[in-house]
């Protein structure tokens, strides 16, 4: 901030001024809890806590029974003596009725979705019989398996035993994915090394074969060993009963389940139960940024800030008194959820930038918006956005090294009992930590009299927030840089919502997306300043301008470089966005070294130059800039291909 | 809001309709018994209009609605092996008896997708394995019951290995039927016969039971949190006081805001079944769904009402709404139909008498709730507020 100007460098007056400015932010803090916690009186609070109980007593026996969403969405005629009606009795999504009671109309329409005919044969009518037909189909196999379950003679109800050994692989340079298998994953490795030399008699027996996989997990780490252990007992003892229930989600470590008994229960390695276990940690943030906002918004409406602006604490002061409250708070849920499902220090270390983000978020928008209503929308936004983007990639986890781009992913790798390299807790979190930052920073801009109060469009506020930080030539450059985070999530998400899109659409499209995110990213703040008149509209500002944007964005990006310690790039697509890895003889690494920076400079001074002159002008030029930046992407590309 | 503001000072007898109409028209306007009411109706709807919130409310709709089929979409076809194109996944298949292996490879090569090799012995087996030449191992033994044990050895992770469990998994479970059916001397009672699914979309179950209950419920919980807001924000600002010294009552305004607000529901829940109806959702009784979605916008919004002029201020009222729009979805799972299992039945056209009984039941619930927090409100002291 500039408005505290270090005029003594005085070293104790600096602690003393310190000290005075954590007193400060720690009272606002304590004014802010005991405001929130005068408005509520004991009986409220009472009985929220009773429906609390309540609510969550239900809830805990919905879950166990499934909520019933499908409930006797089918009709089946069936006969009360055939074979199938207990079947259709035994299954939820089907309501049966006597086969006297059907009526079959004109064409393939009939009072039911699918029929059994006297001669036991399935016979289907209108538009969803097929899908109820196939529906009846996986009924049938789940009764049969009830039946088999129940079974006296177990061996002949269970005739086929399976165990799934997962082994690495290493030829034709198929690297090892990233530091997380060949650092932590210790039970595969083992099961490589020792697996086949150590199974070599040919013929062991069951016991044999789990005892060598139960070896290798108790050394990779003691909750792995723990599910298999159990795993075991249930294959070799026979007894699985609790197992087959539920042969998706049982056991705690997720992936590691389903590796052993019949073929029914083995399952493909999805992190099922630590993805909705880390689904949690999101959950309250929600809840959370709704009380956040609605207490920035509140300083808003009728001046009431005004008290705060005019006292002797900063604005910084002011905004870290008023969030430390709802971080804190979150930072207790999340240590909470982790002792609660047994995670690790990861976890938390993992929540706490997502929660920054979302108060972050949360904290720019109530700065912008302008009534309860848009604030109400603000918040909604910021909570589909963030847990999309957190929680998509994370369904990923165990398939692909792009799920770290959240740190959600983090937090079901802790929670399969894995752990993760520092590197990647960097490449997974430091855009979220700088996100952050960066929308504090821009909210607390317009944390002044003339924004605050005033109804301004949405557009004019940014672009207000924007210009706050700028103070000359250099400041345009720091900004470029500090909009790189945002870069940064931006194309990942791109990449990560494009990766299942066939790759031929969508190496262009991210090319072009990664490119306009980039322009837009290094000429916005440029504009602010021509619009609020920071800088004078001339050809020759705009040059400069532009030529220091260009060579931020150029010093930023390589942070990006950060990315290669997951070894990103490895992705085709991910090649697209971010550039290849840098090889070759120095002359040439020299070039490719320094030809983004005269790209950037060359295109940010495109935009500038349209940005001193109007609003269309500085979108053309925007559009001419993104051109040209896809141009030379796909010509470093095919260059290196 | 910043008419609102702009307004504070000025008489309140000006207050009306934004932009304010020629003087002849108000008069017959104020002699129409909803006169007033419409016009704060009018002015709710233009502020929504005016903050393009509408915009976003109907964006962040169908992001929801898009992120769940992304998921499911994305989870189906992770495991749905004819995704990954027709390249088989070749299996070496070892064992110490022939006859067991000879079996295995049958089966094998009768599924699509997976290609059996012989391999002359198990370590032969093991290094194609290590080399990349099959995808997987499959070792058959027979334990001292006489079970076969299948030892299945697989690449570790990565999206091909999801998907060669799956094949490996269908293998094991065709595997499964036939001994079972070999042993059924031994069974209590044979299992009844499976007959061949006819590959009928996997997604019409989530459209139904999922997709369409949440594109009807979220226009529903939306509405409830705009009254919420529109009401405490007339608080704060203090212009609820000004609207209490026109023509209008109390009663009137929540009224007026509570049914415009509430009627936006019902008008969102069309366009969603319209949406549907062009991507070829056939729903069967739309009619009966716009009925339900309005009697709950009016019961949600009504509960919103209330929350919101007993609420101390913004954060506790939207707090509590949330809470206890969670909280009641929680709790209708003890209902003997769940509200989103009411939306599948007459989106896909098995009503049944429950169905319809708990469509007249919400009815008579908005109604009654509308009814209440109404008569709560007229009796709020004007100081309360």
């Amino acid at each position: 901030m500039s408005d505290e100007t270090d005029q003594n460098p005085d070293r104790r007056s600096r602690c003393h001024r310190l000290r005075g400015a954590l007193a400060r932010t720690a009272r606002i803090s304590r004014w802010e809890v005991s405001r929130s916690a005068g408005t509520v009186d004991r009986k409220t609070v009472l009985v929220l806590a009773a429906l609390a109980l309540v609510v969550g007593l239900v809830g805990v026996s919905a879950a166990g029974e499934g909520v019933g969403l499908e409930d006797e969405i089918y009709v089946v005629a069936v006969d009360e003596d055939s074979r199938y009606h207990d079947v259709a009795v035994e299954s939820e999504a089907f309501r049966p009725i006597p086969l006297d009671e059907l009526v079959v109309e004109s064409g393939d329409e009939a009072n039911a979705d699918v029929v059994v005919t006297r001669n036991g044969e399935l016979a289907r009518y209108g538009p969803h019989g097929a899908a109820a037909h196939d529906a009846f189909v996986e009924a049938i196999d789940a009764y049969n398996e009830e039946r088999f379950r129940q079974e006296a003679n177990e061996t002949a109800a269970y005739p086929v035993h399976v165990e799934l050994d997962y082994q690495e692989r290493n030829f034709d340079g198929e690297t090892e994915q990233g530091g997380r298998d060949g650092s932590s994953n210790g039970d595969s490795d083992g099961g490589t090394g020792t697996g086949p030399a150590e199974n070599g008699t040919g013929d062991d027996s069951t016991a044999d074969g789990t005892d060598g996989e139960g070896s290798g997990d108790g050394s990779g780490d003691a909750a792995d060993g723990d599910t298999d252990g159990t795993d075991r007992n249930d294959g070799t003892s026979d007894d699985g009963d609790g197992r087959l229930q539920v042969p998706n989600i049982g056991g705690a470590g997720g992936a590691v389940d389903g590796t052993v008994g019949p073929p029914g229960s083995i399952s493909p390695p999805f992190p099922f139960q630590s993805l909705l276990l880390a689904f949690l940690f999101v959950v309250p943030m929600n809840f959370v940024i709704q009380a956040y906002g609605s207490t920035i918004m509140d300083e808003r409406v009728k001046r009431r800030g005004e008290l705060l602006l005019v006292s002797p604490a900063s604005r910084r002061e002011i905004v870290a008194g008023k969030t430390l409250p709802y971080l804190l708070g979150l930072v207790a849920v999340a240590v909470g959820i982790t002792v609660a499902v047994r995670g690790g220090l990861l976890s938390v270390a993992a929540a706490i930038p997502i929660a920054l983000l979302f108060l972050a978020a949360t904290f720019a928008g109530a700065m912008l918006a302008r009534s309860y209503k848009e604030l109400t929308f603000v918040t909604v936004t910021i909570s589909v956005f963030l847990t999309t983007y957190t929680f998509i990639p994370a369904v990923f986890t165990d398939v692909n090294p792009i799920a770290l781009i959240s740190p959600l992913t983090l937090i079901v790798t802790d929670l399969q009992g894995e752990s993760v390299s520092l590197g990647e807790y960097v490449f997974s979190t430091a855009p979220f930590y700088c996100s952050a930052a960066v929308c504090f920073l821009l909210g607390i801009g317009v944390y002044r009299e003339e924004d605050m109060f005033a109804q301004k469009a949405l557009p004019a506020k940014v672009l207000d927030a924007i210009a706050s930080r700028l103070h000359g030539y250099r400041s345009v450059a720091v900004l470029t840089a500090l909009f790189i985070p945002f870069v940064f999530a931006g194309q990942l998400l791109a990449v990560a919502l494009l990766f299942a899109v066939p790759e031929q659409l969508a190496v262009p499209l991210v090319i072009v997306l990664a490119a306009a995110i980039e322009e837009v990213a290094k000429s916005v703040h440029v504009y602010a300043g021509f619009v609020r008149s920071r800088f004078e509209a001339s050809l020759r500002v705009a040059a400069v301008l532009g030529v220091c944007s260009g060579a931020g964005f150029f010093v930023g990006e390589k942070l990006t470089h950060v990315v290669q310690f997951v070894g990103l790039p490895e992705l085709t697509v991910g090649a697209a966005a971010f550039g290849p890895e840098l090889s070759g003889d120095p002359l040439l690494a020299a070039a490719v070294f320094l030809a983004p920076l005269v790209l950037h400079v060359v295109t940010a001074v495109i935009s500038a130059i349209g940005a001193s002159r109007s609003r269309i002008d500085y979108a053309l030029t925007v559009v001419l800039a993104t051109l040209v930046h896809a141009i030379y992407n796909l010509g470093v590309i095919a260059l290196v291909a | 809001m910043s008419r609102d503001r702009s307004s504070d000072e000025s008489t309140p007898i000006e207050r009306g309709p934004n932009p304010p109409e020629p003087a002849g028209d108000g008069d017959s306007r104020f002699s129409l018994p909803f006169g007033p009411r419409w016009a704060v109706a009018r002015r709710e709807l233009g502020s929504l209009r005016s903050e393009k919130t509408i915009v976003l409310a109907l964006a962040i709709q169908l992001v929801i609605a898009a992120f769940s089929s992304f998921l499911v979409v994305g989870l189906v076809s992770l495991y749905d092996p004819s995704s990954v194109g027709d390249s088989d996944n070749r299996v070496a298949i070892t064992g110490a008896d022939e006859a067991d292996i000879e079996r295995l490879s049958q089966l094998a090569s009768e599924q699509d997708g997976l290609k059996p090799t012989a391999a002359e012995s198990r370590a032969d087996a093991f290094a194609a394995f290590d080399e990349g030449q099959v995808a997987a191992v499959l070792e058959v033994t027979r334990d001292a019951d006489g079970r076969l044990v299948v030892d299945a050895t697989v690449p570790d992770g990565g999206l091909e290995t999801t998907l060669l469990i799956v094949q490996l998994q269908e293998l094991l479970e065709t595997l499964e039927h036939e001994e079972r059916l070999a042993n059924a001397d031994a069974l209590e009672a044979p299992p009844l016969d499976v007959p061949d699914e006819v590959g009928a979309s996997p997604y019409l179950e989530f459209t139904y039971t999922i997709l369409v209950p949440l594109l009807l419920f979220l226009p529903v919980f939306i509405s409830g949190s705009i009254v919420v807001d529109s009401l405490i924000e007339e608080r704060s600002r203090g212009t609820l006081e000004l609207l209490r010294v026109s023509p209008l009552s109390l009663v009137d305004v929540a009224d007026a805001k509570l049914l415009t607000i509430a009627a936006l529901a019902p008008v969102q829940a069309v366009a969603w079944l319209l949406l549907l109806a062009f991507n070829e959702t056939v729903i069967a009784a739309p009619a009966a769904l716009i009925v339900l979605v309005a009697a709950l916008a009016l019961a949600v919004t009504a509960a919103g009402a209330g929350v919101a002029l007993v609420a101390p201020d913004r954060r506790q009222a939207q707090l509590a709404y949330s809470g206890g729009i969670v909280g009641a979805l929680v709790l209708s799972t003890l209902l003997p139909e769940h509200p989103a299992n009411t939306v599948a039945k007459f989106a896909i056209g098995s009503a049944t008498a429950t169905t319809w009984l708990s469509l007249a039941t919400y009815c008579l619930v908005a109604v009654g709730g509308y009814l209440v927090v109404r008569r709560g409100i007229g009796r709020l002291a004007a100081d309360s507020l």
